[in-house]
């Protein structure tokens, strides 16, 4: 009781520093902001001409309503799961400086991933709630009922978090590509692009032919967003949900070892960088 | 309080071919070669003490400060600080210890400073009452109070290493390891810190092991100094004693009423000395005179020219300690051992 006491206490600091270091650089996030807001529109759009076109409303089991959610819902993970773990440490390696995170009585992976909560926070207070108030709103509207349910609501706030540290920790590994390749930037890029096509945030999962959507419910990059926007949606119920979130743990359970197994062995095989 | 027995640090470093033709060898096939950083380091400090830890760029100070403060692992060999192997249980060690890296901040950088002090004081639990004591003690030595609330990013470099310096020893660490901690700095901006460093050893008892290339740094703060040069130690003792042992010569400045009376000294025909020993020069306004004391006593000299010449102004001068390091580092210089 008294370590989780001290481990709250110093995991906590990360995270005020983190929310006070996201302030300080307001102008870029609101800008990323804008930027995020503007891409969902042109999604919006996009579908909304696909189905008039089609002159169907419903596309593969999506109505234009589900279709709206599902955009900006997907949009809206992508923002709460985006992770800087990657890039951070592997700069970090890079110019030596992660030893001024190990002259301190904390964890490396934790201190990262504490002080990106902050971020997180920010966002959620920030984008989050706006957005999904906005959404509500318009499927209130257009359907004429409340569709809001709390549960799925807090189910996804479980899923989405979970997502989150899989996408931190499969970050995380990447990031310790650095202590072999020192720069790792083509590696960063190409493990976006893979996460985002492999996550569904380029096409529906289920537009993809049998087998291959088989395949691909499998790997942890669909959960990622996709598991949470589906239980919120009410795609995934009884079984299914029970299924897909326990698949998401296991994921993260499996990252989270492979991450402190390589820092371990990285950490007996450090060279550390200049000076 | 540090024992260290016969340290060994080994990387395995890649060798690229020059030019591009080497580049793209390197992609294919990797040649690498062991590179010994600390080669056999064997040391003891007590507590309280202040150790100046000096050597020639590349000498293997960086890495046996880093194996110190727990973030390399040895290659072989054994260190125990406070009771504790450093790289055993990193976290629980680094607890007791504050280390200062120059060339690097532990300061949040977008945030004000004090912040980072806050960040501090949860992450070594640090009790409300104790903290407010604590940064009235460094607040007052290393006069931090102008800019405590100010972004790190905007400090000047002298406040930064001030701000750094007091960040390292907010928990009161029994050992700080000061890694060339006035480098860059300006002359009285250098002094604060050492008198600073000085007052911290003396008010928490607080073992200190210093690395610099200014070797002021070192004849102000250290009793003891270890030099190390290609991962071997070359010397182990007092400043005095090396003074003793490697500056018996002394310098003897004289300036006279007369400055062509100089030729009616001739101190080498007197007292027997050889070119090794017995060294003149002219200056603007004076003649510098370097001799062996260990040939010539100091009053016997001083006797000799004071009764030969009219001397209007005379200063003896100590060995310049920078003098003997630079003789001890090319002494120790072995070419033909391969590294």
């Amino acid at each position: 009781m008294k370590q989780f006491k001290s481990i709250k206490r110093t995991y906590g600091a990360f995270v005020n520093a983190g929310i006070q270091d996201f302030i300080a650089y307001k102008a870029s996030f609101f800008g990323f902001f804008i930027g995020e807001i503007f891409m969902c529109f042109v999604m919006y759009f996009i579908w909304k001409a696909v189905y008039a076109s089609t002159g169907r409303t419903d596309f593969m089991g999506f109505s234009m309503i589900d279709m709206m959610v599902y955009v900006f819902l997907t949009h809206i993970s992508g923002f709460l799961i985006q992770t800087d773990a990657t890039f951070s440490i592997a700069s970090e390696i890079k110019d030596g400086s992660i030893i001024m995170r190990m002259i301190k009585p904390v964890n490396v992976d934790l201190s990262i991933l504490f002080f990106e909560f902050g971020s997180k926070i920010m966002i959620i207070t920030c984008v989050f709630v706006p957005v999904m108030v906005g959404l509500e709103i318009y499927r209130y509207i257009t359907l004429g009922y409340v569709a809001f349910k709390l549960v799925r609501l807090i189910l996804f706030m479980i899923s989405i978090s979970i997502s989150y540290l899989l996408s931190f920790y499969l970050n995380l590994i990447f990031g310790y590509l650095a202590f072999y390749l020192l720069n790792i930037w083509g590696f960063g890029v190409l493990k976006e692009e893979l996460i985002k096509f492999f996550s569904g945030a380029v096409i529906p999962i289920a537009f993809f032919p049998g087998v291959v959507r088989k395949v691909f419910s499998f790997l942890p990059f669909a959960s990622l967003t996709y598991t949470p926007v589906m239980i919120y949606m009410e795609k995934y119920n009884g079984m299914k949900l029970i299924f897909n979130l326990s698949l998401q743990i296991v994921w993260l359970l499996v990252f989270i070892g492979l991450s402190r197994g390589l820092w371990k062995w990285a950490e007996k095989r450090l060279a550390v960088q200049g000076g | 309080m540090i024992e260290v027995k016969n340290l060994k640090k080994e990387f395995q470093k890649t060798i690229k071919d020059p030019g591009l033709s080497g580049a793209i060898k390197s992609l294919v096939h990797k040649k690498t070669e062991t590179v010994k950083a600390v080669d056999g380091l064997t040391m003891h400090v007590d507590e309280g003490e202040i150790l100046g830890f000096i050597g020639p760029n590349g000498a293997g100070k960086s890495t046996a400060i880093k194996m110190l403060t727990g973030i390399l692992t040895p290659t072989s060999g054994t260190l125990e600080i406070n009771g504790q192997i450093p790289y055993k249980n990193r976290k629980e060690y680094v607890k007791e210890i504050g280390v200062v890296f120059g060339q690097r901040t532990q300061l949040w950088w977008d945030l004000p400073l004090v912040e980072t002090y806050s960040v501090l004081k949860e992450i070594y639990c640090i009790e409300e009452k104790k903290f407010r004591e604590r940064m009235e003690f460094l607040n007052e030595v290393l006069d931090l109070q102008e800019f405590i609330k100010s972004p790190v990013r905007t400090l000047s470099l002298g406040q930064r290493m001030r701000a750094d310096i007091a960040a390292s020893m907010l928990h009161s660490p029994k050992v700080l390891f000061l890694d060339e901690p006035t480098i860059g700095l300006d002359v009285v901006v250098k002094d604060n810190i050492r008198k600073a460093i000085s007052k911290i050893n003396k008010n928490d008892k607080t073992t200190i092991i210093l690395t610099t290339h200014d070797l002021n740094d070192i004849e102000t703060l250290c009793e003891r100094i270890v030099m190390i040069d290609k991962g071997k130690m070359v010397y182990d003792g007092s400043l005095y004693h090396m003074k003793e042992t490697y500056g018996k010569m002394r310098e003897v400045i004289i300036a006279l009423n007369n400055p062509d009376e100089i030729k009616n000294i001739k101190p080498d025909k007197k007292f027997g000395l050889n070119a090794d020993d017995y060294e003149i020069e002219k200056k603007a306004n004076s003649v510098s005179m370097k001799f062996n004391s260990a040939k010539v006593e100091i009053p016997d000299m001083l006797n000799y020219i004071l009764a030969s010449v009219n001397v209007k102004d005379i200063t003896v001068k100590d060995a310049d300690i920078e003098e003997i390091i630079k003789k001890i580092y090319k002494s120790e210089v072995n070419p033909g051992e391969a590294v």
